[in-house]
């Protein structure tokens, strides 16, 4: 069971790829499994033989147990090691790679099936959009992601854009037939992208509503789930609460077409430079600073749950470059392309639940780190302001509350207070 | 500047071309004492008189073919087929005799061809087709569909001056229902498309009457900012500016009132797959006549004939989409 | 109107001079020795396609051409290319059209005889045979509209009659008395279609229908030819209409290359093979002391020097071969062909 992640410990198998007596390439997947920080494939790590399976599918091993075993495989083994050969040398063809039984699957159907649009007035004006497929397509026409999750489809431009602007389809809402993503919703999200939708569940948050099918938490929440409750078991919680004025990074933002939250990150990492207490872990009693800023930002993946992947080096980005690198984890988190470096070595981490208008929340700290910053919804309000010489009046500000768990078994309150107040000044005076 | 219908346009590119060269002499069917079956040249006898206003005989193969002995002569006819179904007649000398002659020995017949084409008004199968692909698909003959009034002298204009053979599809429909400005004078309208309107969330690629279709059809679909583009010649076909508002808008309808296969629009559509598919939206979707000789009927050929609504429709759709 | 069997008043040779006599003789050997080699060629697979002659047919063409003045017209079919010779094509530029090369006519775009010079006054036909009856009509018209002295000529063959071209050229040229003359090139056979299931009524006869005269000529007899078609260009030029001159002659060959002409019964082949054109004119020079066999070894050599030439001439490039769909530019009309006969430069000089 590979390591994937510091404080990984152990992961399941999800499913074998390979079975004993398929020969396997190295680097080809040869099973997928699941730990607490992600759901990965694993590539074997030589050629051979699958000559033995030793974790079961949904068995739970500690990190370094042995999974399988792979026979080294020389060329006149190239046929299966439990099937009948037909001699050196005469390659049967690889039961390993054989489809699934099953009926073999019906040709695609007609580019355009029925009448042509141009047909006159019986026959639709505009040809139906590729059809999702059919009972019958599925086992061979690959079109649901591993996880379940249909694939959709993009036109040409908008893909094209896409990569211009490297940006992930699949957090940009479509408008189109069936919530096709069309060309103006991609234009859209370049001029101004939503706010990525990320947050730590916390246990505090309202129940989601029951989902259509009740029963058995799925893997991912029951690992969310342990290890929250690690988290608030471990540490000593504390949260401090401060407002600050977003009106600046309102008009800043909406100029660069960045989301808030790159400034923030900006702002959270020039105050870690401050006070590198926080960017720190603590794994027992052993507390280590951290010289490099690791930023986690959590992204929800909606019903399944959330992930934190990982900005390594954050100190070294721009906001410009922070806000890119948070639309790009966060696309490739949702859909389910992080490879294991991205979720794991951070050093401090945000989450941002404020898109849906919450003001605040005591966040779990994502162990073993010592602090989580959590951004809430920006509201306008009145404020008072002084100016200069010192008159106030009541403004219309663009108000925010940051929220700073920690963990007072590595901090006091006053250096979090200190923490947040580097924040504060850092947003307000963008 | 005047106002002329789209026929007057016609007859004052004739006219003013008849006096500026005397190389240029119009042909056809009861063309001369009678003006034409449509009165395009009504007038032109008296000025011109019978030679240059020449009245033949029955025989459309004949029209082209004496024409194109003319050209190369040194002479610039004009033709008119009565309708330009009746172009068939006259199919072989065109993309033969015509057509083939510049590629094959460097011969050039600078003849123009006008068909008065296009249904609308109970023509029945034979006096209502649109064959402009025809000759699409014959190399060496340009073909021109203005929409304007002030395309349709300047194109006529382009088309006498052109050393090619020329067949140029005036839209029977069009000949007193559209009118507006145009030039004095003589004035060469470029073979290029024309934005007819400027939009930049769907571009509708049309020609001849289907040109004020779609303007009709597209003046207001739910808000939408639609192109529509006037080919205006379609050999040459301005591939730069179908590309062009493709890449702007990403999303198309192309109307043809032809039959839909093989039609002007198909080869746009073929055009858009091959050179634009990185900028698409969308399906390209196509509005035209169905593969059916045009009924006479006026429910049967209103229901087989793009309309506004049938445009529109495509639109929304598109635009859904 | 009526029709006639041209029989020249003051014998065949009474517009024609010894040189022009020899001349025509020159032309037909001249013909028949390039077609010669061009089936030979063809069968060593350097004539690509197909290939179409006129042997035994040479008077057919030479005679009329000859009598075409350099401003005149003509449309020239597939077996008549003793017509391109008198007009000034040099045989290495049909050699190298019948080869496909870059040095042909065409330039390699059109095949064997689909070709005309246009800077010699000559258009080159379609297959689809009687078109070119309407384009002569058509060259007549704008002679006609400007007051020219000139005339067109075409050739079809029998098999064309049956067409709505030969109808509606023969309808126009009428109705409008236009200067152009129609060559019948009655060679009894279109394709492997024999006359008798090709038409009803002798087509000569069709010339009174379309108000204009119609001539039968002896298609083998070259100065009959020649003679036949000047007076119809003196009538064309004098503004007295149109002429069918029909004549009549025997394909000797088969329609083309891969043709044995198994149709043609073997005794048709032999008594025509007794009017052969070239012998003819050949028996009628040698009496009048002209050193046939001299003319003859010319005649080739220089289809020797223009093989050798035509062979050594290289091949089109493909990479041009989209251009030139379209002209350019203002269009350059046909130009004058070359006139060898003497009657004209007697004309000049007078």
């Amino acid at each position: 069971m590979p390591q994937m992640g510091v404080s990984v410990a152990e992961g399941t198998i999800v499913s074998w790829a390979k079975q004993i007596g398929d020969r396997v390439q190295a680097d080809e997947t040869i099973c997928e499994i699941s730990t607490d920080k992600i759901d990965t494939e694993v590539p074997a790590p030589v050629t051979g033989i699958v000559a033995a399976i030793l974790v079961e599918v949904d068995t739970t091993v500690d990190v370094g147990a042995v999974l399988a075993r792979i026979a080294p495989a020389h060329p006149q083994d190239d046929a299966p090691v439990s099937g009948a050969t037909g001699g050196s040398g005469s390659r049967a063809p690889t039961p390993a790679f054989a489809a699934p039984a099953g009926p073999p699957a019906p040709p695609a159907p007609p580019a355009t099936a029925g009448p042509p649009a141009t047909a006159g007035p019986p026959a639709p004006a505009v040809p139906t959009p590729p059809a999702t497929p059919t009972p019958e397509d599925a086992p061979d026409s690959g079109a649901p992601h591993a996880n379940g999750v249909p694939a959709r489809r993009y036109s040409p431009v908008v893909q094209r854009i896409a990569a211009e602007h490297g940006i992930d389809l699949g957090s940009v809402p479509g408008t189109g037939r069936g919530g096709r993503v069309r060309k103006q919703d991609v234009l859209a999200f370049v001029e101004a992208p939503p706010e990525a939708p990320m947050h730590i569940e916390s246990p505090y948050r309202p129940d989601p509503a029951p989902a259509a099918g009740s029963g058995q938490l799925s893997r991912m929440r029951r690992q969310i789930g342990a290890h929250m409750k690690r988290s608030l078991e471990t540490a000593a919680h504390c949260t401090t609460w401060i407002e600050v004025d977003m009106t600046r990074v309102q008009a800043a933002r909406a100029r660069l077409g960045v989301t808030a939250l790159s400034y923030v990150a900006g702002a959270v990492i020039a105050a870690l430079r401050e006070h590198p207490q926080l960017n720190a872990t603590l794994e027992g009693e052993r507390y280590t600073q951290h010289s490099d800023i690791n930023l986690g930002i959590a992204v929800s993946l909606g019903e399944d749950g959330l992930i934190v992947p990982v900005i390594q080096r954050a100190h070294e980005l721009s906001v410009e470059g922070l806000a890119s690198r948070i639309r790009d984890i966060a696309g490739r988190a949702r859909s389910r392309q992080l490879t294991p470096d991205e979720v794991r070595g951070g050093t401090f981490t945000i989450t941002n639940p404020g898109q849906y208008g919450s003001i605040m929340a005591t966040p779990i700290i994502n162990q073993p780190q010592v602090a989580i910053l959590d951004l809430e919804a920006i509201v306008k309000r009145p404020v008072v302001v002084t100016d200069g010489d010192g008159n106030d009046s009541i403004a219309i500000r663009s108000m925010t509350i940051l929220g700073l768990s920690w963990d007072h078994r590595a901090l006091d309150g006053a250096l979090s207070a200190q923490f947040l107040g580097s924040v504060k000044r850092g947003l307000e005076n963008v | 500047m005047a106002t002329m219908t789209y026929l007057q346009a016609i007859s004052s590119a004739l006219r003013d071309e008849l006096r500026a060269d005397e190389r240029v002499f119009v042909m056809g069917e009861d063309i001369g004492v009678f003006g034409g079956a449509f009165k395009v040249t009504d007038g032109l006898f008296e000025e011109f008189g019978p030679d240059r206003i020449m009245d033949t005989p029955l025989a459309e193969s004949a029209i082209v073919g004496t024409a194109i002995g003319a050209a190369v002569v040194g002479m610039r006819p004009v033709c008119e087929m009565q309708f330009s179904d009746f172009i068939s007649c006259g199919f072989d000398q065109l993309v033969n005799v015509a057509a083939k002659m510049h590629y094959r020995q460097g011969l050039a017949v600078p003849i123009t061809v006008r068909l008065p084409s296009g249904g609308g008004f109970s023509g029945g199968p034979f006096h209502s087709q649109n064959p402009e692909a025809w000759f699409m698909h014959s190399p060496g003959i340009k073909v021109l569909a203005p929409s304007t009034a002030e395309d349709a002298k300047g194109l006529l204009h382009s088309a006498i001056r052109d050393p090619n053979p020329v067949c140029f599809m005036e839209h029977k429909h069009l000949y007193r229902r559209i009118k507006g400005e145009v030039p004095e004078g003589i004035y060469e309208t470029p073979m290029t498309a024309r934005i007819a309107r400027p939009g930049s969330d769907l571009v509708v690629i049309a020609y001849g009457a289907m040109v004020h279709v779609a303007l009709e059809a597209t003046e207001d679909v739910d808000g939408a900012s639609i192109e529509v583009l006037d080919l205006r010649s379609l050999v040459p076909l301005d591939v730069e500016a179908i590309l062009d508002s493709v890449a702007r808008c990403s999303k198309v309808v192309v109307v043809d009132e032809a039959n839909s296969t093989c039609a002007a629009g198909a080869q746009v559509t073929a055009l858009i797959a091959e050179r634009a598919f990185e900028d698409l939206d969308g399906p390209v979707v196509r509005v035209a006549t169905p593969d059916i000789p045009i009924p006479f009927s006026p429910p049967l050929e209103q229901a087989v004939l793009p309309s506004v609504e049938r445009v529109r429709e495509a639109c929304r759709e598109l635009l859904a989409y | 109107m009526a029709t006639e069997t041209a029989e020249p008043a003051v014998g065949p040779a009474a517009h024609l001079e010894l040189q022009d006599r020899t001349y025509l003789l020159r032309a037909m050997l001249l013909m028949r020795g390039i077609e010669e080699r061009a089936m030979s060629l063809y069968r060593q697979g350097k004539v690509p396609g197909s290939f179409y002659d006129g042997f035994g047919q040479e008077a057919v063409s030479a005679g009329p051409a000859f009598a075409m003045a350099p401003e005149d017209r003509l449309c020239i079919l597939h077996r008549d290319l003793a017509a391109h010779l008198i007009r000034g094509v040099t045989p290495v530029r049909i050699l190298a059209q019948y080869m496909g090369r870059n040095a042909g006519i065409t330039r390699g775009r059109d095949g064997n005889v689909h070709f005309g010079d246009h800077r010699l006054g000559c258009v080159g036909m379609v297959s689809m045979l009687p078109d070119m009856m309407l384009v002569a009509t058509g060259m007549a018209m704008a002679f006609k509209l400007r007051g020219e002295r000139r005339c067109a000529l075409t050739w079809f063959g029998d098999g064309s009659t049956s067409r709505g071209d030969f109808h509606e050229a023969m309808n126009w040229a009428g109705v409008q008395r236009l200067p152009v003359i129609f060559v019948l090139e009655n060679n009894q056979y279109a394709y492997s279609t024999p006359l008798e299931k090709q038409f009803a009524v002798d087509p000569v006869e069709r010339a009174a229908a379309y108000g204009f005269v119609g001539v039968t000529v002896d298609g083998n007899d070259v100065e009959a030819m020649f003679e036949a078609t000047r007076a119809a260009r003196e009538r064309a030029i004098a503004g007295r209409g149109p002429t069918l001159l029909e004549a009549v002659t025997m394909r000797m060959h088969g329609h083309a290359a891969h043709d044995d002409m198994k149709y043609v019964p073997k005794e048709q082949v032999e008594l025509w093979r007794k009017r052969d054109p070239i012998d003819r004119q050949d028996n009628r020079l040698r009496e009048l002391g002209v050193d046939v066999d001299t003319l003859r070894a010319e005649v080739h050599a220089e289809i020797d020097a223009a093989t050798e030439h035509a062979l050594a001439s290289p091949m089109p490039d493909p990479d041009d071969v989209t251009t030139d769909v379209f002209a350019v530019g203002e269009a350059d009309p046909l130009g004058d062909g070359h006139a060898p006969w003497s009657g004209f430069s007697r004309a000049t000089v007078s």
